[in-house]
């Protein structure tokens, strides 16, 4: 993934509570010796055992252990032998000692680990064909790998509670809970929220709400991800798609300025969800609930056809018209024309809008628009919920006004003609746009701006389009196409270089890579950023086995 | 099988043997001047099986050069396989040879088993229910190629009592498997399910009244003066031609290479079985129909002897990560489940590596060369198809022969277009 980091970084945003619990930082930089199925192997002192193993290309399995959570040994899949113990050892529960020796797959290892999945699975419901969790399954997948019998029982399996409405977003399947405590952690460790609880003992064990609570949590769809079986299941996503048919894009959350890494799971043109993707120095391993929902917003309210003076129009003639506006607008008076630039466009978007507005048409009025502000906590969500608003200051230079200025200038008039770059959320709903002599909106949604421009031209959205975006400790991170633009929809580096072409300015722009190469050499924050590798789709069934 | 004596004419180019009425229309016709003209057959024309073109160049009759292309009926079997589990693969392969589509079956699946390193774990039973519908597709490719062959040169009949023959054939793998011609029978690790009650008794009946097929036929066919006419001395392939080009099966033992796959490396159970080899001496096309009607009498010995030691035991390996459980298990039990849903929605997991295994198919050597990247699909599955060969080498066969001369060659070498074009 492509990162930049630019001096100087701004303080961490983040808690502690979300880096890992045995990250490399807190590891100690001394070493010790350790003996794994024979191969001598040097690794960090205090390392948890089971890290060690499989970084050491043991695949030593496991259901509780999470490597962003605490361990609390209770699947007992991970136990492995380790000379001078009269029984296996926990691995996720063991930090590694010098001299030790450990073996992964001795028949009494491998043995236990199967007894251990045939406990697991003896009340298990026969539910993988309605499962929402099939194909993913970590259970399914550890029985595959390291079971792989046919059941030796046939009794009556315990039933219990299978829908349990737990939470806003959150279904619970008592039934096909296999009781690893990660979804409690997680809600305790990571959205410090203490929500879920076990009760009763045995086989009647459930996992339920802790007394007088929900799961409400903002953090609450990591309990998902984190569930090795479909216990807790999204209710947005629950019975939409079957997973092995969606296919997976590496991209990063647009909802705010912290830019979670996120995988988009998409199928024929449509997004089914977002899910986090490990990045220990953004978000580690989650994501918020209103970061995965931001997918909702590709399909509703697109803007997906031009428009010039009310109706529709061809994409030559729509530019036409928008450059015969801002043209005879800025003939009467370039002081009065100005350029509006959304802080949800793309680095690449923004670099080809400064360099028309600037360079070729002499406009010195640019505001920074966007989405308004909004909640945000110490853990990873922010107030600014737009992703790139540190990439639009860094291109748009010192004389950046805001939106409440941008309000201003329309009202009192002095704003003849306006040059919108990407969606405008933050105007008040009572801001006479109709006084703007000459409004060109480029918006991937139908907003009030939209609506209400002389000339429109629809902007594909983030999941359509490469580029790149900064987020607010500086990083530039890459955005990839997931599914198709809907309708006539352009990126806004191509939309803009077409303008340019009608004002005879010549900004020689083909492709999102090769803006993204001028925008690095001209900007100091961009220095350091990789365009990255390229990336096929792939169909979740084929990505290695997932769970 | 030498060819019978009888007078021959010089002419240049291959021998050519001259009986009777043939002998009589050159001693009555003066040779005529004439030029070199270009004459298309194909790619759909009705002596043709399955689509190809041949572009020949003529003078009068006579042809001087052939450029046979095929590739009419190429349907990206390589590439879709890509793109499929490894038990989605073999309804392609039915498509392969599609006149003898269990044998494709087999190759395939005897090609994974070799990577999954399982191969030496096949349940006896589904070795010998292997053979069995394997012979019955050779003699079904065989009774094909024969029938239609004579058919073409005009002999009707004969076309009839084999392809009713061939039917019987058919109906019986069609209530073994549900499908006439598209199996899919076969599986990784055994098969779909058991025989039938009642196969080993009708397949003991059908043998029987086949026998007598094939006598009329003999009779019909082999001492029919108009079809040695039009199949003696044509279309001579020599045995280190047959070497050079890579020509296997019918083919191939024609010139006398005596080549099968069966014998020299023997797979499954084809070692417990008392068989003879067929070769022909002169490499014509009676040879390869002579060699084509013993192979299938062959085959029939090797059914009776199968029949006869077929064990009893499981049709499919015992091990849930390769071979489906049974449905009561998947429907009634968790652990089958997972593993039913595993197979059908990831594939079975072949370890990385590659193999090339090969069988003796209806045409001859037919090869899977697989390269798999540990992940439930195939990287990379190649065919090797057995009349690649044969119709390569037409292009140095027919010239010198006559236009009515490419009828028979072209029928003997049994070019099937799903295994050629693929």
């Amino acid at each position: 993934m492509s990162v930049g980091v630019p001096p100087p970084v701004p303080s961490s945003p983040f808690s502690p509570a979300v880096q890992p619990p045995s990250s490399a930082a807190a590891l100690s930089t001394e070493t010790v010796t350790v003996t794994i199925d024979g191969r001598v192997h040097q690794v960090p002192k205090g390392m948890n055992l089971l890290e060690a193993c499989n970084q050491a290309g043991c695949n030593v399995p496991y259901f509780c252990y999470h490597p962003g959570l605490t361990s609390p040994a209770v699947c007992r899949q991970c136990l492995v032998d380790v000379k001078g113990s009269p029984k296996p050892v926990p691995s996720c529960y063991t930090p590694v000692t010098d001299k030790m020796e450990v073996t992964t797959n001795s028949p009494k290892v491998l043995d236990v680990r199967r007894q251990m999945l045939e406990f697991t699975l003896l009340n298990h419901p026969i539910d993988c064909p309605i499962c929402d969790k099939a194909g993913e399954c970590t259970l399914q997948k550890l029985y595959f790998d390291w079971d792989a019998k046919l059941a030796r029982n046939d009794g009556i399996k315990v039933r219990k509670d299978k829908v349990v409405d737990v939470g806003k977003n959150v279904v619970l399947d008592q039934e096909r809970c296999i009781l690893c405590t990660r979804c409690i952690r997680v809600c305790n460790e990571v959205a410090r929220s203490p929500d879920l609880t076990f009760v009763n003992r045995g086989d009647h064990e459930i996992l339920t709400t802790a007394p007088g609570r929900r799961l409400d949590n903002p953090y609450a769809l990591n309990t998902v991800d984190v569930c090795p079986v479909g216990a807790l299941t999204s209710k947005d996503f629950r019975f939409s798609m079957r997973v092995w048919e969606l296919y997976t894009t590496p991209s990063v959350c647009t909802g705010c300025a912290t830019g979670c890494n996120t995988e988009i799971h998409s199928s024929r043109g449509r997004v089914h969800r977002l899910v986090p993707r490990q990045n220990l120095d953004v978000n580690a391993f989650w994501m918020c609930d209103e970061g995965r929902f931001t997918y909702k917003e590709l399909h509703q309210g697109r803007a997906v056809a031009p428009r010039a003076a009310g109706s529709p129009a061809d994409w030559d003639s729509a530019l036409d018209d928008a450059a015969r506006r801002l043209r005879s607008a800025l003939d009467a008076g370039p002081q009065r024309a100005g350029i509006a630039l959304s802080a949800a466009c793309t680095n690449e978007d923004l670099h080809a809008a400064a360099c028309l507005a600037f360079d070729h048409l002499g406009i010195e009025r640019v505001y920074l628009t966007g989405r308004p502000a909004g909640w945000h906590d110490d853990i990873l969500v922010s107030a600014d919920k737009n992703p790139n608003t540190a990439g639009a200051r860094a291109i748009a230079g010192p004389k950046l006004k805001s939106a409440a200025d941008l309000a201003a200038d329309i009202k009192s008039g002095t704003l003849g003609a306006l040059l919108a770059v990407g969606d405008v959320f933050d105007l008040p709903a009572d801001v006479p746009l109709g006084r703007v002599d000459a409004l060109v909106a480029l918006a991937s949604h139908m907003t009030a701006m939209a609506e209400a421009a002389h000339v429109l031209l629809p902007l594909s959205a983030w999941a359509e389009v490469d580029g790149t975006i900064t987020n607010r400790q500086g990083r530039v991170q890459r955005l990839r196409p997931a599914i198709p633009p809907p309708g006539d929809s352009l990126p806004g580096w191509e939309i803009l270089s077409h303008l340019a072409r009608k004002f005879g300015a010549a900004m020689e722009l083909d492709s999102a890579r090769a803006v993204f190469a001028e925008a690095k050499a001209k900007h100091a924050f961009m220095k350091d950023a990789d365009w990255g590798r390229a990336h096929l789709p792939v169909q979740l069934r084929f990505a290695s086995s997932r769970g | 099988m030498a060819a019978p004596s009888s007078t021959e004419t010089e002419t240049a180019g291959p021998r050519r043997v001259v009986l009777g009425v043939q002998e009589a229309l050159d001693l009555d016709a003066p040779d005529l001047p004439s030029e070199p003209m270009p004459l298309n057959m194909g790619p759909s024309h009705p002596a043709m099986h399955g689509t190809v073109r041949m572009v020949l160049e003529v003078e009068g009759e006579k042809i001087t050069t052939a450029d046979v292309q095929i590739g009419y009926l190429h349907r990206c079997f390589e590439k879709e396989s890509e793109h499929a589990t490894w038990t989605q693969i073999f309804p392609y392969t039915d498509r392969l040879n599609y006149v003898s589509p269990m044998l494709n079956n087999v190759g395939y699946a005897m090609a994974v088993e070799k990577l999954l390193g399982i191969d030496r774990r096949i349940p006896e039973r589904a070795q010998f229910i292997r053979v069995l519908i394997g012979e019955i597709s050779r003699i079904t490719d065989h009774m094909t190629c024969l029938g239609a062959g004579a058919m073409e040169l005009g002999a009707f009949t004969p076309f009839l009592y084999l392809l009713k023959a061939r039917e019987w054939l058919y109906e019986l793998l069609e209530e073994l498997s549900g499908a006439r011609l598209t199996h899919s029978y076969v599986r990784i690790g055994g098969l779909t399910h058991d025989l039938t009650d009642d196969f080993v008794p009708r397949l003991r009946d059908i043998i029987n009244r086949m026998r007598g097929v094939l006598v009329d036929c003999d009779k019909l066919l082999t001492r029919n003066r108009i079809f040695r006419d039009r199949m003696d001395g044509i279309g001579i392939i020599s045995k280190e031609d047959a070497m050079a080009w890579g020509l296997t099966g019918p083919v191939g033992r024609s010139t006398g290479l005596a080549y099968d796959v069966r014998k020299d490396h023997p797979y499954l159970v084809y070692d417990r079985f008392d068989f003879d080899v067929p070769v022909g001496s002169v490499g014509d096309n009676f040879d390869r129909y002579a060699v084509r009607l013993e192979e299938i009498q062959q085959s029939m010995r090797i059914l009776e002897q199968a029949m006869d030691k077929l064990p009893a035991g499981p049709f499919t390996l015992d091990d849930p990560r390769i071979a489906l459980p049974p449905k009561s298990e998947t429907y009634n039990s968790i652990e089958a489940m997972i593993a039913h849903f595993k197979i059908i929605m990831d594939g079975i997991h072949v370890p990385a590596g590659e193999v090339y295994s090969f069988t003796e198919g209806g045409n001859g050597e037919l090869g899977f060369y697989i390269v798999s990247d540990g992940t439930g699909r195939p990287w990379k599955c190649r065919v090797r198809p057995p009349c690649v060969p044969a119709v390569a080498i037409l292009g140095k066969v027919l010239p010198g022969l006559f236009i009515a001369d490419i009828v028979p060659t072209f029928g003997m070498m049994n070019m099937i277009g799903g295994e050629c074009d693929r």
